[in-house]
């Protein structure tokens, strides 16, 4: 049982808190989040630091003996843990490449305390095209040894306007091809494969919308461990109206990728009591039929 | 629990020093998805009734601790929860008065991974304006 065949590999569900970011500390805690996922059948978690962490970066003993508690009460798994590289953290210059590795150093160990393999690692960017700091691969590389030795994985998030085949995708490849590493990979959100507009959107000049054709994923498949599950718009048939769904979770099933897909509602209306629940319960709909789950 | 608006109606108050009201308070909380370090904020602007305040008239207080705007840029080490609201001091001898008061507090603050000149721009998804009227007792 601990080599499963192939063909039983399949993509597991998740949720990221993120998804509940218009009613968190106003008409939801921590644990009605926990419960809400848990009630999907759902059993991964994304939790970002910054936003979910009583006391961070250094929480008390006593939150993460709850933490601890409420993931066993809830049956659930922390799978990725999102934090931030803020590169202009102090108004007008850049951090140093040995400022931002300790920023990684804080938050890989407090990652690792709560029990997160991987790490959504959001890096600052220069310019109106999201590229990242020039000085990304300096402090990831002096991080590296660390990510080893708590066993977890660094992965920025691509996310639109960035399409697949791109230089900065191609350039993390040839980072992680260049130090033959498991620990640095891609975390692709589905808002690159976005190919329709939001109802909300119609009538407006989408031209300058870029996506990427679906099958750009697979030559990246070996290097994504994780994917944020980006939805905007559940319809009541259970379709994302925005999103090629049906093919994503074809190719990913075709091959055998068994990574974790972490719901992310990024839609309108979020701050309406109950309205990115109900979202999530149609999107977990969509994600069980597709992957044959009951 | 949090209010769901920006401005908490908890908080604003007159703030007496020796006897004397020297001013106002007004709570706020951040409507940002992650907590941020004080010195990715940019110094805020509260207006009142059409009155203005601004630069060394406010001080931030998070977390216990009370800073004054120009100090907001060196201090990387202090977060901002999202759980818990910014208090703005304003100084205003004599304070408001009591009764409805109508309240504006313009706040914003970087994120490195929106591009850089998005810094200094006063959008709603990135702090921004906003406006309440408050009661104060």
């Amino acid at each position: 049982m601990a080599n499963p065949q192939p063909a039983s590999r399949k993509p597991k569900r998740g949720v990221s808190l993120y998804s509940y970011s218009g009613e968190y500390g106003v008409t939801m805690t921590i644990e009605d989040m926990f419960a809400d996922i848990h009630d999907l059948g759902a059993d991964g978690l994304e939790i970002l630091g910054n936003s979910h962490i009583d006391g961070y970066p250094e929480p008390s003993d006593a939150w993460v003996e709850n933490w601890f508690r409420l993931l066993a009460q809830y049956q659930l798994k922390p799978v990725e843990y999102g934090h931030w590289v803020d590169s202009r953290l102090y108004p007008g210059r850049e951090l140093s490449t040995q400022e931002s590795y300790a920023l990684l150093q804080r938050d890989i160990k407090l990652a690792s305390r709560l029990g997160f393999p991987f790490l959504r690692t959001k890096l600052g960017v220069i310019d109106d095209d999201l590229t990242p700091v020039t000085n990304w691969r300096e402090f990831i590389t002096l991080a590296l040894p660390l990510a080893e030795e708590h066993n977890v994985c660094l992965c920025p998030e691509i996310h639109t306007p960035t399409v697949l085949k791109s230089k900065m995708v191609d350039d993390y490849v040839e980072f992680i091809e260049k130090h033959k590493t498991k620990h640095f990979g891609i975390n692709v959100d589905f808002s690159v494969f976005q190919t329709n507009p939001l109802p909300m959107w119609e009538g407006q000049d989408l031209s300058t919308l870029k996506f990427s054709p679906v099958e750009d994923f697979v030559p990246l498949l070996p290097y994504t461990p994780i994917c944020h599950a980006k939805f905007v718009n559940m319809s009541e048939a259970f379709v994302e109206t925005t999103t090629p769904y049906d093919k994503i979770l074809g190719l990913l099933s075709e091959h055998h990728w068994d990574g974790y897909l972490l719901s992310e509602y990024e839609g309108p209306h979020k701050d309406v009591p109950g309205y990115s629940s109900s979202q999530l319960r149609r999107h977990h709909i969509l994600l069980k039929r597709l992957l044959g789950e009951r | 629990m949090l209010e769901k608006e920006c401005i908490q109606a908890r908080g604003f108050r007159n703030v007496g020093e020796g006897g004397q009201v020297v001013g106002f308070q007004v709570a706020f909380r951040s409507m940002y998805y992650r907590g941020v370090w004080l010195s990715q904020l940019r110094p805020a602007t509260v207006i009142v009734d059409g009155e203005t305040f601004s630069g060394d008239q406010i001080t931030w207080t998070i977390g216990g601790r009370t800073f004054a705007q120009a100090e907001l840029a060196q201090h990387a080490d202090i977060h901002w929860p999202l759980l818990e609201p910014a208090v703005l001091t304003v100084r205003k001898p004599g304070g408001l008065t009591q009764g409805f008061h109508d309240v504006e507090v313009q706040y914003h603050y970087s994120s490195s991974y929106m591009p850089p000149a998005m810094d200094e721009l006063m959008v709603t998804f990135m702090g921004g304006p906003t406006k309440r009227r408050l009661t104060l007792v």
